[in-house]
């Protein structure tokens, strides 16, 4: 185990280093790379400011002397300071994550539940119209686009009935607030949020879970359950449910993952002020130093998720144990 | 004895895209309390089907009892209720499976599979569960009881696990124990100490047993009664003593002839029945050994009746098997007349007054 | 039950030198692949409801003119904007007054087209490494796996983009290339596995005692064995591929106006949901059937190639 482990942190580690070059060397040799930004928005100027403002971000060396330098500084974890504000990237970054946390955990969480709940209900009356009607409803919500449905529910719970805000984490003034108003605040916020980015976890997770359930039914160990006298919710939820749900786990671990990349458009769209949003600006100004730290930071997610993932296995399956 | 079960007439049949398969083909046999029965036959001749239609264990679909009555006691199983069935699963009747490496919970330690049956059917406390768990796991042989309890099924070699096994189906007392083909998916050593186990369990608890297998030599020991199956319906039926002695069916005939022995030189070939199984998806008219067997004759088309041959021994043939001229037909197509068992197989019992040959 | 198994494996292994039996065999497991398929109704709606799609996205302008004024979508006539269905508009018009039936149709030609195309170049990059590394096996396999699981590992969305930003002309070609640069991958594991799983059969050692070389074993030989999985992962592909380019055309990386696609249309929509909401229903509705009925068609065939799959 042990030993397992320290060759899948290596293999981490060097694949992010792998990433670090490539993600550096793309953005610093593409046409309209941070070469081009320098005054693009202002054209008056002049061929002396630019070689300063060159000088100042290291953009006068070659391009590998600048990747050593930004990886020494990285290292650090000093990711260089914004073109778009001129605050420490890795500052600006760290700010965000609580707002994108709360939104990824709350979703996954809701989808999670809901996952189980579909899943299990679908596997256990498999071919009835409810197993159908689950199955119907994931198909949906696996082909709709996920920006095109927060619209929707923003315009019917938002505009067209009023009930919850669509916009923001809070309310944009709460100084008169008390506690129970201000949790209240936050809740209400993060409903359409957190639905609108489980859509598409719970489409997923509940079809692995209903195919991993019907599998897991078809095991001997099942028949021997039920050769003891156990009621039906026992043989689903005692013996059924805990060897289903062993895949589940690795795929929800992996989920987590993607949040780098997967709460842009809810972000958007919501006006959250989390990472995605950051991300999006920086893309549009664009902000060289906040895109690369961004890209390794949406690499070293998943990375280290899919580390956890196959951690997470061992630990839960009594069988595994790596050698 | 009092009887204890009373299978009449009993089919089972799976649908498939290209039609019914009829795996158990109206099967009728009895069991009395404390009796063991041995079901013989190769796979796919509907005895495991049989077994698991008593438990109502198959899964439905694809699985359907299309006719036939269980009675178990005073009670029809073909038609109770599940949720009654289920205080008859464990309790009344229990299961041991073939494969014990796929039979066991992975992910639940043996203490809370063994404690399941105790709490549902004997109402017990967790701790007495416990104890009582201890002291089934200690006669089922495994060493370490208590420390055992906490292991997990993959700690524990196929054998050991088959013991967990015995533990989890006779811990509620039940009156009947199935065992479908216990042994076949473990090494030689271990099948005998298995046996040895069921056996001795049998006689301890006075428990009925169903012994299915496809293997004449495991029951030999073990059975006072011996039903021998083929594509879904009985072939032959007698005691033990007197089936190995006197058996009249040729399949039965095959059968023995392949069972190795000990004593005999390397030198001579085993038998084996030559052909393959029939196809139940398409079953012919007649018997169904009829394309395997060298007594076949044109009668034969038809099924034959299941005819009293001797003192509690039936047999589904139309052809007197011990009859010389018989004997002689079919050695031309290749039977070889089978050898004389002397000295007994597996177990005891020696079957005695050998009259072909 | 034993021969029911038997004949469905059966149909699984079949080797693949091309005698008339043998050929005679092949066309009967297609045949069987295609009924288990045409059994599926849903799957076989998928496919009518995308024919259909199809043929209204190629003939839009053949379609437009008949049903409606036809203007060329791009002219605008703001005295007719936002107008809802009048006669002559049956989806009435977006803000610039252009006919909303010609855009669904326009749009969906782009969208259709991103789909497919990508779908094709997934299929050659994917099938160009997963055959290498699963023919050749060792140091290519190695180094193409590592390849791939580096490509798995960067975060979508936020490589696109950063890419879209600064690579892409917002053309269709450009947007194409973009989104099967990330798409190949996954299906690479899966040509991979195929041919790892076929390379060491019986058939193919027989075609190399005969001579063939390299690539025409794989291409011959191992290729159209492996088709199955492959066509399977294409079809979820497209979906994959549409539903990338909407979120891209929304967020402004996709096709540049005057290009419009359902992506780019609801992007433009969102402005005016309340004065005319059909802007907004109309682009996410035909996304979401073009999308099922390539999930849908997707998982019909690869229920119907699976030997093992268990009748409903």
């Amino acid at each position: 185990m042990r030993r397992y482990l320290i060759r899948r942190v290596v293999q981490a580690v060097f694949m992010l280093f792998v990433m670090s070059i490539v993600f550096f060397t793309l953005l610093h040799l593409i046409p309209g790379g941070p070469d081009a930004v320098i005054g693009a928005n202002n054209p008056h100027i002049t061929p002396i400011q630019r070689a300063a403002i060159r000088h100042r971000f290291g953009l006068d060396q070659p391009v590998p002397i600048q990747y050593l330098s930004w990886l020494g500084n990285a290292l650090h974890g000093d990711f260089g300071i914004s073109f778009s504000n001129s605050l420490p990237v890795a500052q600006e970054l760290a700010a965000r994550i609580p707002a994108t946390l709360e939104l990824f955990l709350t979703a996954l969480g809701f989808a999670l539940i809901m996952a189980i709940l579909l899943g299990v209900t679908a596997a256990v009356k498999q071919y009835s119209i409810t197993d159908y009607l689950i199955t119907v409803l994931s198909y949906i919500g696996i082909s709709m686009p996920v920006f095109w449905f927060a619209l929707l529910l923003q315009e019917l719970f938002g505009v067209q009935l009023g009930l919850l805000p669509v916009f923001g984490r809070t309310a944009a003034d709460t100084t008169s607030f008390t506690n129970l108003e201000i949790f209240e605040d936050y809740v209400v916020h993060l409903i359409l949020p957190a639905i609108v980015l489980s859509l598409l976890f719970i489409a997923t997770w509940s079809r692995f879970l209903r195919s991993s359930m019907l599998e897991v039914i078809k095991q001997d160990y099942i028949r021997t359950a039920r050769m003891k006298g156990l009621g039906a919710r026992q043989v689903f939820f005692r013996h059924a449910l805990r060897n289903a749900l062993i895949p589940l786990v690795t795929v929800v671990a992996i989920s987590f993952g993607g949040i780098a990349g997967g709460a842009i458009i809810t972000e958007t769209i919501f006006a959250w002020p989390g990472l995605g949003r950051l991300f999006l600006v920086a893309v549009n100004f664009p902000d060289y130093p906040t895109l690369l730290a961004y890209l390794l930071f949406g690499a070293a997610s998943v990375i280290f998720f899919n580390l956890v993932a196959d951690i997470l296995y061992g630990v839960i399956d009594p069988r595994i144990r790596y050698s | 004895m009092a009887r204890l079960l009373e299978v009449k007439d009993l089919k089972v049949q799976f649908k498939t895209r290209e039609g019914p398969v009829h795996a158990v083909d109206g099967v009728t046999f009895h069991l009395d309390a404390g009796e063991t029965l041995g079901i013989v036959g190769e796979s796919g001749s509907g005895k495991s089907v049989t077994s698991l239609s008593i438990l109502r264990l198959l899964p439905m679909p694809p699985a359907q009892l299309v006719n036939g009555t269980i009675i178990y006691q005073d009670k029809d199983l073909a038609d109770l209720p599940e949720s009654e069935m289920r205080a008859v699963r464990g309790r009344e009747i229990a299961m041991i499976f073939q494969d014990p490496m796929t039979s066991l919970n992975p992910v639940l330690n043996i203490e809370s599979q063994l404690i399941e049956p105790l709490q549902l059917h004997l109402n017990m406390s967790k701790n007495e569960a416990r104890q009582r768990a201890i002291e089934l796991l200690e006669a089922v042989g495994i060493p370490d009881a208590p420390r055992r309890l906490r292991a997990y099924p993959h700690q524990f070699s196929g054998g050991m696990r088959q013991r967990v096994m015995i533990a989890i189906a006779i811990a509620a007392n039940p009156k009947l124990l199935i065992a479908d083909e216990p042994t076949t998916a473990l090494d030689v050593t271990v099948q005998a100490q298995i046996l040895e186990l069921i056996a001795r369990l049998r006689r301890d608890l006075g428990t009925a047993v169903i012994l299915i297998t496809h293997d004449l030599g495991v029951v030999a020991g073990v059975t006072d009664r011996i039903i021998v199956m083929y594509a879904g319906k009985i072939a032959e039926e007698a005691s033990t003593d007197e089936l190995f002695a006197n058996p009249r069916h040729p399949y039965t005939l095959g059968l023995l002839a392949s069972i190795p022995h000990l004593d005999e030189a390397v030198t001579e070939d085993l038998q084996t029945i030559p052909g393959s199984p029939p196809d139940q998806l398409h079953p012919i008219a007649g018997c169904p050994f009829q394309p395997r067997c060298p007594f076949v004759l044109e009668k034969c088309k038809t099924y034959p009746p299941y005819m009293a041959v001797g003192p509690n021994h039936r047999a589904a043939c139309w052809v007197d098997v011990t009859d010389p001229a018989e004997q002689e037909r079919a050695s031309k197509r290749g039977f070889i007349p089978f050898r004389q068992i002397r000295h007994g197989f597996a177990g005891e019992s020696s079957p005695a007054g050998m009259s072909n040959a | 039950m034993a021969t029911v198994q038997s004949d469905q494996l059966l149909t699984q292994f079949q080797p693949n030198e091309i005698t008339p039996e043998l050929a005679r065999k092949r066309r009967s497991q297609f045949r069987i692949i295609f009924d288990r398929f045409t059994r599926n109704k849903v799957a076989v709606a998928g496919f009518v409801v995308l024919a259909v799609l199809l043929v209204a996205a190629v003939f839009a302008p053949i379609i437009t003119g008949q049903t409606s004024t036809y203007d060329p979508p791009n002219d605008p006539n703001l005295s007719i904007a936002l107008s809802g269905p009048i006669p002559g508009h049956p989806l009435g018009t977006d803000d610039l007054g252009r006919d909303e039936l010609a855009r669904m149709l326009f749009g969906g030609r782009v969208s259709l087209a991103v789909g497919i195309l990508t779908a094709l170049l997934t299929i050659l990059i994917a099938v160009t490494v997963g055959s290498l590394a699963g023919y050749y096996g060792g140091w290519v396999d190695m180094v193409m796996m590592r390849v791939t699981d580096a490509f798995l590992s960067v975060p979508l969305l936020v490589v696109l983009f950063v890419l879209a930003r600064t690579f892409s002309d917002g053309s269709v070609p450009s947007i194409v290339i973009l989104i099967a640069a990330f798409e190949w991958p996954s299906v690479a594991r899966v040509v991979r596995g195929e041919f790892l799983g076929l390379k060491e059969r019986e058939f193919l050692l027989a075609a190399r005692t005969l001579g063939a070389n390299d690539l025409r074993l794989m291409v011959r030989h191992i290729l159209p064995n492996a088709a199955g999985p492959i066509i399977v992962a294409a079809t979820l592909v497209v979906g994959d591929a549409i539903i990338t380019e909407s979120v891209l055309s929304f967020f402004s990386f996709g096709v540049r106006p005057p290009t419009s696609s359902w992506g780019s249309m609801l992007n433009n929509s969102r402005d005016f949901i309340s004065s005319d909401p059909l802007l907004l229903y109309l682009p996410g509705i035909a996304i979401l059937i073009t999308v099922l009925c390539f999930n849908l068609m997707g998982d019909g065939l690869r229920d119907a190639l699976d030997p093992y799959m268990t009748e409903r």
